[in-house]
C-alpha cells in the first residue's frame, strides 16, 4: 500500500484546532524572562540628534532601555550580498531611513509597563528630505540615503544572452511598455516573536524565534553578534502561524533582543503587534519595469529587452537584491525566446525593508511579461491564445534550457492550455462578450502561463555580484536539506526535519514518506518539525522558502528513510539467511520476496540493533538513526557568462480568469477562476489544493486590494486592517483547479513545488482580464492593485489615485 | 491636507485680532489644550490632547504667530510631537471689517501628520481637522461675545 499521492488528513490538524498549537507567544523557556517594547520613527528620513531615555528609566518596573549607539558598539553591521557599503544595523544608529524604524528598546517586568515607558522617551530629530518613488531614487538629483555608498542604487546588473541585436534588426514590430508593480505583504495571521537569552559564562546566545529560514541568514546573524556559529542557537517552535516568506524578516529582531539581553543581562520576550507588522516588518519590493519586444508580424517573439528596478526600503538586507533574480533563469517564462538582454536594479529609499515573500520576484516579474503577451496580440490584430501558442514550449523540447541556465525538467505546457480553454469554453465566451458589450457590459478573460520554479539553488543569489566579482570568493551552489529518521527499541519511528513548516503540512508529507519506505502506518510515526540549530540535521539552506519541501526536503526524508530501510533489510537478512535483494518491507514486518511466510518482524530487526548488537551482521552499527542530506547536482554555481539554474525544478500553471467591470464604479467582480497547474507527482492532494488556495489569494490581494502605500513625505499611510485590505473569504471567488503531472524526472518522488504559482499569475492574468473588459474604452492596465478608484480614474481619463 | 475656509465673526476688526493673539483665549479655544504658557515673543508651548481615530496621545506643541500685520492678518504654525507621532500645521489668517460690528476672518491651512498618526488615522484626519477648526471658532464666537459685553 502507498501512502504517498493519497489526500491523507493533516496530522497537524488535530492540534491547530483543539487549542494545542504550540506558537511563540506559548513558549516560556526561562524563568525571570522580561518584556520589550520598541520606540519607532515616526519619521520617513531624520537625523537623530539625541535620544532623551532618563525617564522612561525612572518608571518603576522598568529594567532598561536600550538604543541604537549601545547595539552598534557590541554588533556588526549585517552582511550583505552586495559589494555595497550599507550599514545596517537592527536599529536605527545616527539616522532613521523609514517610519516605523526601531529607535530604542524598553525592557520592562511586564509589557504594559513598556508600552507606557516608551511615551516618556524623547527623541530629538532633525527631518531630513525623503525619497519615496523608485524613479526619484534612480536619478543622482535625489537625497542619499546611506553617505557611504554616495547614491540611492545599491546594485546594477546588464546581463545579455543570445543575440539582441539580430532579434530586434529582424523585428517586423518592436513593441515599449512600462509597468509598476506595488509594495506589498502577505500578513501572517502570528506576527513576529523572538525570546532571546545571552549567557555570559559561554558568550552564547539562546533565541526562540518563529524564523523559517533560509539558515543562510544564521550566518548574517553571528556576524552581526561576532560570535562563532556554534554560540547562536536558534530554536523555532512546534508551530508557526504562516510566513509566506515574510517571517524571514525577523532575524534582526533576533539579533536586536540577543544584544539587549546581553546589555540588561536578563532573558527577553518580544511580540510583535500588527500596526509594527505592516510597517516594519518586511515585504514584497515595488517594481518599476521597462519591457521591448521584438516581434514577428505571425506572433513570434525573437527577442526581449527588459530593465527594472526594485525598491528594497531604507536598507538593503539578506537575501535582498535576490528578489531580482530569483526568476532570472526562468526570465522568459514558458516561452522559446532565446534573445534577451537584462537590466536589474535595486534601490533603496524611505520606505520599510524587504525580503523573501510568497511568489520572491515572481509576481513583479510576470506581471510585464504576461500583459506583454495581451498587447502583443493586440497590436499584431491576432488571437492572443495564438500569440501564446506560437511561443510556448512544447512537450518534446524537455528538458528545456532557457536562454538564462534554466533548466526546464518536465511539462506539457499545451495539455494544460487546451485542458483550460475546453473548461472555460473559449469560443463560447467570445461570443456573450461581444454580446455583452452591446448591452454595456463589460466582459473579460485574461490567461496567465506562469513556470513556477521550486527548490532555489543557492547560487541564484550571487548574480547580484559579476563574473569577476564572484571569483573573489567560494562559489555558491545546491539547495542541501538534512532528514533524520530513527527507531527506538521498541519500534517507535520519529522523524526529524529541518524544513521548518509554517503551515505546509510537512509532517503529514514526511510521515507518508517514511510510511511507505518502512511499511508502517502513517499514523504510527512521530514527525519533530521543531528546529535546533545544535541538534537538527540542517544545512545553510534549510528552511521553508522557495517551495522547496517537495523537490528537497521531501527527497531528503526519502534518502534518510532509505538508509535505515536498507539497514533493516541488511539485519533481517542475516536472521533470514537471505541475501537483502530478495526481502521486501511491508505491514510492519521484513520478509521474503517469493516466500512471502518466511520473515521477521520490524519490530524484532529494529530490537537486535539495540538490544543485541553482537548478533548484528558484520559491519553493521547498533542502534537505528540514519541522517541524509540530500541536493541535486542541476544547483550549480552561475558560470562566466551568468548562465544560472536558479531552481531544481519548474512547475506550471495556466490561469484563465472571467471578470466583469462596472464601468460606473470601476468595480471588478471575478466571475471564474480556472487554475490549470502541473507540479509533477503530488504527493498529497489534499495538502496541494490548501496550498493552491493560500497561493491564489495571496496574488488576488495583490491584484486587487493590498498596497503598502506611503505619501509624498515618505509617511506611511496603511498601518491597520482598515488601511491595508486582505482579501477574506467572501472577496475569494469560484475557483476551479486542475492538474496535470508531468512528474520530474531529477527527484526520486517526481514531485516539483508548488504553492507560489497563483500568487505570481493572480496579479497579471487579473490586470489581463480587466484589460479585455474594457477593450472598448482602451483602457490598458499597467499599474496594481485594482481598486475601483484606479480603474475608474482610467476609465473616465482623470488621474484621481495617487501614486 | 490643506483647507480653507471663511467665517463672520462679531466684533470690530481690532477686537477680533487681539482676542484671538490672547493666550488665555487661544488656550480655551482650541480642542484638548490642556496649558498654554507663552515661551517668548509670540511663541507659546503648549499641552495638546487630541484623538484621531483610534490614535489617541498627547503632543507637546509649539505654536508661533509669525507674520503679524494688526488687525489685517498673521500666520499660526503649529509644531506637535508626542507618542502618537507627529503634527505640523501652518495656517495664514485674514481679517475683513464687514461693518462696525462683523468682522470676516479668512482662512487656509495646511497640515501634515507623522508615525502612527498618519499611519492609522490618515482616513480620518481631513474629518478631524474641519473638526478641530469648527470647534475652535465656535468657542471664539463665544470668547468674543464676552468681551464685546466687556466693551
Amino acid at each position: 500500500m502507498s501512502y504517498i499521492g493519497k489526500p491523507l488528513k493533516r496530522v497537524e490538524d488535530a492540534r491547530l484546532v483543539s487549542g494545542e498549537g504550540t506558537y511563540m507567544d506559548d513558549l516560556s523557556p526561562l524563568p525571570n524572562i522580561h518584556h520589550a517594547a520598541i520606540l519607532r520613527s515616526p519619521h520617513a528620513h531624520a537625523k537623530i540628534i539625541q535620544i532623551h531615555t532618563e525617564e522612561a528609566e525612572k518608571l518603576p518596573g522598568v529594567i532598561g532601555v536600550v538604543t541604537g549607539e549601545q547595539v552598534a558598539a557590541l554588533t556588526r553591521p549585517f552582511p550583505v550580498g552586495v559589494r555595497v557599503p550599507v550599514k545596517y544595523y537592527p536599529i536605527a544608529v545616527e539616522k532613521v531611513r523609514f517610519v516605523g524604524e526601531a529607535v530604542a528598546v524598553v525592557i520592562a517586568k511586564n509589557r504594559y509597563i513598556a508600552e507606557d515607558a516608551l511615551s516618556l522617551i524623547k527623541v530629538e530629530y532633525k527631518a531630513l528630505d525623503p525619497v519615496v518613488h523608485i524613479e526619484d531614487a534612480l536619478s543622482e538629483e535625489s537625497t542619499v540615503l546611506h553617505e557611504e555608498v554616495g547614491s540611492n542604487i545599491v546594485n546594477h546588473r546588464f546581463f545579455n544572452y543570445g543575440n539582441v541585436e539580430d532579434a530586434f534588426k529582424n523585428a517586423d514590430r518592436v513593441i515599449r511598455k512600462k509597468f509598476h508593480f506595488p509594495k506589498v505583504s502577505a500578513t501572517p495571521v502570528e506576527n513576529y516573536g523572538v525570546i532571546a537569552n545571552y549567557t555570559k559564562s559561554e558568550d552564547a546566545y539562546t533565541i526562540w524565534a518563529n524564523f523559517h529560514g533560509p539558515f543562510t541568514l544564521h550566518s548574517v546573524m553571528t556576524a552581526a553578534l561576532k560570535v562563532p556559529s556554534n554560540r547562536l542557537r536558534i530554536i523555532t517552535p512546534k508551530d508557526i502561524g504562516g510566513s509566506y516568506g515574510i517571517k524571514s524578516g525577523v532575524f534582526p529582531y533576533m539579533v536586536l533582543m540577543g544584544v539587549v539581553s546581553r546589555i540588561l543581562g536578563v532573558p527577553v520576550k518580544w511580540t510583535e503587534d500588527r500596526q509594527e507588522h505592516l510597517s516594519a516588518s518586511s515585504s514584497g519590493t515595488d517594481r518599476v519595469s521597462w519591457i521591448e519586444a521584438a516581434v514577428k508580424k505571425d506572433g513570434t517573439i525573437l527577442g526581449l529587452k527588459m530593465k527594472y528596478a526594485d525598491n528594497v526600503g531604507g536598507y538593503i538586507r539578506a537575501p535582498e537584491p535576490a528578489s531580482l533574480y530569483r526568476t532570472h533563469s526562468n526570465a522568459t517564462g514558458a516561452y522559446r525566446i532565446k534573445n534577451l538582454e537584462v537590466e536589474a536594479i535595486a534601490v533603496v529609499t524611505n520606505k520599510s525593508p524587504t525580503g523573501l515573500i510568497r511568489g520572491y520576484g515572481g509576481p513583479q516579474h510576470y506581471f510585464p511579461l504576461e500583459r506583454m503577451m495581451q498587447i502583443i496580440s493586440e497590436d499584431l490584430g491576432l488571437d492572443v491564445i495564438e500569440v501564446i501558442k506560437k511561443n510556448l514550449l512544447t512537450k518534446e523540447e524537455f528538458p528545456y534550457q532557457t536562454a538564462t541556465g534554466g533548466i526546464y525538467d518536465s511539462g506539457d505546457y499545451h495539455k494544460a492550455l487546451n485542458l483550460a480553454l475546453e473548461s472555460i469554453d473559449y469560443e463560447g465566451f467570445k461570443q456573450k462578450q461581444k454580446e455583452a458589450w452591446k448591452n454595456g457590459k463589460y466582459l473579460g478573460l485574461g490567461f496567465a502561463c506562469i513556470v513556477e520554479p521550486s527548490g532555489s539553488n543557492m547560487g541564484y543569489i550571487t548574480l547580484a555580484l559579476t563574473p569577476e566579482e564572484r571569483a573573489k570568493s567560494l562559489p555558491k551552489s545546491g539547495c542541501s536539506e538534512g532528514a533524520t529518521v530513527s527507531i527506538d527499541p521498541q519500534g517507535g519511528i520519529t522523524v526529524r526535519i529541518s524544513t521548518v513548516p509554517t503551515g505546509q503540512g510537512h509532517e503529514t508529507v514526511t510521515a507518508q514518506i517514511v510510511a511507505d519506505a518502512l511499511g508502517v502506518d502513517p499514523a504510527s510515526i512521530r514527525v519533530i518539525a521543531e528546529m535546533d540549530t545544535v541538534t537538527s540535521p540542517w544545512s545553510v539552506a534549510s528552511g521553508s522558502y522557495s517551495s522547496r519541501f517537495a523537490p528537497i526536503g521531501s527527497s531528503a526524508v526519502y534518502q534518510a528513510a532509505q538508509k535505515v530501510k536498507n539497514k533493516l533489510l541488511e539485519i533481517a537478512a542475516s536472521q533470514l539467511n537471505v541475501p537483502a535483494e530478495e526481502l521486501v518491507i511491508s505491514d510492519g514486518k521484513v520478509s521474503v520476496k517469493n516466500d512471502p511466510e518466511k520473515g521477521v518482524s520490524l519490530k524484532r530487526a529494529v530490537g537486535l540493533a539495540h538490544w543485541n548488537p553482537e548478533g548484528l551482521p558484520n559491519g553493521i552499527e547498533p542502534g537505528i538513526h540514519e541522517t541524509a542530506f540530500y541536493t541535486l547536482p542541476v544547483a550549480k554555481s552561475p558560470n562566466e557568462k551568468d548562465i544560472v539554474n536558479g531552481s531544481v525544478t519548474y512547475g506550471f500553471v495556466f490561469d484563465a480568469v472571467q471578470v466583469e467591470v462596472d464601468i460606473e464604479t470601476g468595480e471588478v467582480k471575478i466571475i471564474d477562476y480556472t487554475t490549470i497547474h502541473d507540479a509533477g507527482k503530488l504527493l498529497n492532494p489534499n495538502i496541494v489544493e490548501g496550498q493552491i488556495m493560500g497561493g491564489l489569494a495571496h496574488g488576488l490581494g495583490a491584484a486587487m486590494y493590498e498596497e503598502l502605500a506611503y505619501d509624498e513625505r515618505g509617511q506611511f499611510l496603511t498601518g491597520s486592517f482598515m488601511d491595508y485590505l486582505c482579501p477574506t473569504a467572501t472577496e475569494i471567488p469560484k475557483v476551479t483547479i486542475k492538474h496535470i503531472e508531468s512528474p520530474s524526472p531529477i527527484t526520486p518522488l517526481g514531485a516539483k513545488g508548488l504553492g507560489e504559482g497563483n500568487t505570481m499569475s493572480a496579479p497579471v492574468v487579473l490586470a489581463n482580464a480587466v484589460t479585455d473588459a474594457l477593450k472598448p474604452l482602451h483602457v490598458s492596465i499597467d499599474q496594481l492593485p485594482l481598486s475601483p478608484d484606479r480603474i475608474w480614474s482610467k476609465i473616465h481619463n482623470k488621474n484621481t489615485v495617487k501614486m | 491636507m490643506n483647507g480653507e475656509g471663511a467665517i463672520q465673526l462679531n466684533g470690530k476688526v481690532e477686537t477680533v485680532f487681539t482676542s484671538l493673539l490672547d493666550p488665555e483665549v487661544l488656550k480655551n479655544c482650541i480642542m484638548g489644550c490642556n496649558q498654554l504658557n507663552k515661551q517668548g515673543d509670540n511663541v507659546y508651548v503648549a499641552d495638546l490632547s487630541v484623538g484621531v481615530a483610534a490614535v489617541k496621545g498627547k503632543y507637546d506643541a509649539t505654536i508661533r504667530l509669525t507674520d503679524l500685520t494688526p488687525p489685517n492678518s498673521y500666520k499660526l504654525i503649529v509644531n506637535g510631537e508626542g507618542a502618537p507621532g507627529f503634527v505640523e500645521a501652518e495656517a495664514e489668517i485674514q481679517l475683513v471689517q464687514v461693518d462696525d460690528q462683523h468682522t470676516e476672518l479668512r482662512y487656509t491651512y495646511e497640515a501634515a501628520v507623522g508615525g502612527k498618526v498618519a499611519a492609522i488615522g490618515q482616513r480620518m484626519l481631513g474629518g478631524v481637522a474641519k473638526l478641530i477648526i469648527k470647534d475652535f471658532f465656535k468657542k471664539i464666537k463665544k470668547e468674543l461675545e464676552k468681551v464685546n459685553i466687556a466693551d
